[in-house]
């Protein structure tokens, strides 16, 4: 435990922390939500407000007229629309830096995460599960590559070859090497950041649901998000496939394999809201 | 003193997700990213200098006849019969057409719960059987990503795979 925490403490770079989602998620659960302390939440950092005002007023979600008011912005489009801007603002500002170790250029680690994130909402809206947590929980799922790629630089010839000779995912080559594998090192860190319980455990292993007792459906949104994401072609870097099938997690959700296109197609449909989303990270 | 290098750009047309398209203009290259499961397939007449590419999503058009009306080239099955139409309107001939394909990575998944790019592979091959076409160079499976051109002059496929540097050349017509 100690090893992985000096893991996070070693890396310099580490992104900026999307410090106000804990507390803007908590707000969202409340019955009557404050927008006064939402828009003085937001309002702190200016560089965040200024990209929300931006995405408010892009072609995908603009109305008539355009707003550089937060607080009109927040009215106009409610509180659940603001908050997805919110984590996908502070995703992008994460998530957008090229990760040479996994073989991952700039902006596409965000790529993949705003597909697979946009994939699991839907998975769960169709199951009535909130879509908020999932989205949140999705857009970090990764976060843990940003702190094994510089230590990944210089043997990820070693982590190929190891994969492909050995049939070995991703994350036991990383486990092999390294000592620690990116799932659990990104549960970690947002653990540290004070993120909600079920977003850590999700994260920490949403590369094997079953295991994240009490959060198992939580997990297993990210697990399939995560494959409908690779199958659209947004996964990325070396050996993106090299992951295990874990048939438990369409049990977890109960739903059927054959759905997985259905949510193809409409993560198909969903791509403009995803190409604005995209232009975040520019 | 030495010559300055000098960049050749090729003009590009991107074929994104769930779209086709075919020329026959002088100097076009046609290309299509980030496969993933999906399939691309690039048709080329060498004599009548006529190629096409596809970026099919999944392999069978009744989960969503709608779909399939509104994106032919989303299925395997409904997009496929069309670009060999396409083709065959700007004077490609079947026989002469040469046939490539790219994609369809596999996750490690014994149970086969999550096989979309196999069955994809499937529904082409067995649709090219059924046609009684042939493949002339394939890149198939793996655990990569893949991005696949082709140059309408030249009838050159080539690929490039998610995480390594250089690109490779599939096949030279």
């Amino acid at each position: 435990m100690q090893e992985l925490d000096e893991h996070i403490n070693k890396v310099k770079h580490l992104p900026p922390t999307p410090r106000i989602l804990p507390e803007l998620l908590s707000l969202l659960n409340k019955p009557n939500i404050d927008n006064t302390r939402v828009v003085s939440l937001i309002g702190i950092d200016p560089s965040l407000t200024a990209n929300v005002l931006q995405l408010c007023n892009s072609a995908y979600f603009a109305s008539s007229s355009t707003t550089c008011d937060l607080q009109e912005a927040v009215t106009r489009l409610g509180f659940q629309t603001i908050y997805r801007m919110v984590a996908a603002v502070s995703g992008a500002k994460a998530l957008s830096a090229p990760q040479k170790g996994y073989g991952i250029d700039g902006g596409e680690l965000w790529k993949h995460s705003v597909t697979a994130a946009v994939a699991a909402q839907l998975v769960a809206k169709r199951s009535g599960d909130d879509e908020n947590l999932v989205f949140t929980a999705y857009l970090l799922h990764d976060i843990g590559k940003i702190i094994l790629s510089g230590a990944l630089e210089n043997i990820y010839a070693t982590l190929i070859q190891q994969t492909q000779a050995n049939q070995q995912c991703l994350l036991e080559a990383e486990k092999k090497l390294l000592g620690v594998q990116h799932a659990e090192i990104g549960g970690r860190l947002l653990a540290r950041w004070k993120f909600p319980p079920n977003i850590v455990a999700a994260v920490w292993f949403h590369h094997s649901p079953a295991n994240a007792n009490p959060h198992q459906r939580l997990a297993s949104y990210i697990y399939v998000g995560n494959m409908i994401a690779h199958f659209m072609g947004h996964g990325y870097g070396h050996q993106a496939f090299a992951m295990k099938g874990r048939a438990e997690s369409l049990e977890i959700l109960d739903i059927s394999a054959d759905l997985l296109p259905h949510f193809m197609i409409e993560t198909f449909e969903q791509l403009q809201v995803i190409e604005t989303l995209f232009h975040l990270s520019g | 003193m030495s010559t300055p290098p000098i960049h050749v750009f090729e003009p590009k047309t991107v074929i994104g997700i769930a779209e086709m398209a075919v020329s026959t203009r002088e100097g076009d290259v046609l290309v299509t990213y980030a496969l993933g499961s999906c399939l691309g397939i690039a048709i080329y007449d060498p004599v009548a200098k006529v190629g096409g590419l596809m970026h099919a999503m999944l392999p069978d058009s009744s989960i969503d006849p709608q779909k399939a009306a509104l994106y032919p080239a989303m299925f395997i099955d409904s997009g496929l019969p069309q670009l060999f139409r396409a083709a065959y309107t700007l004077k490609a001939q079947k026989e002469r057409l040469l046939v490539y394909a790219a994609g369809g990575a596999q996750i490690m998944d014994s149970q086969q719960f999550f096989n979309i790019g196999k069955r994809n592979y499937e529904a082409f091959s067995n649709l090219l059987i059924r046609n009684d076409l042939q493949i002339e160079a394939e890149q198939i499976g793996g655990l990569v990503n893949r991005t696949i051109s082709l140059n309408i002059s030249t009838g050159e496929v080539r690929l490039k795979v998610s995480g390594q540097p250089n690109e490779v050349t599939l096949c030279k017509s």
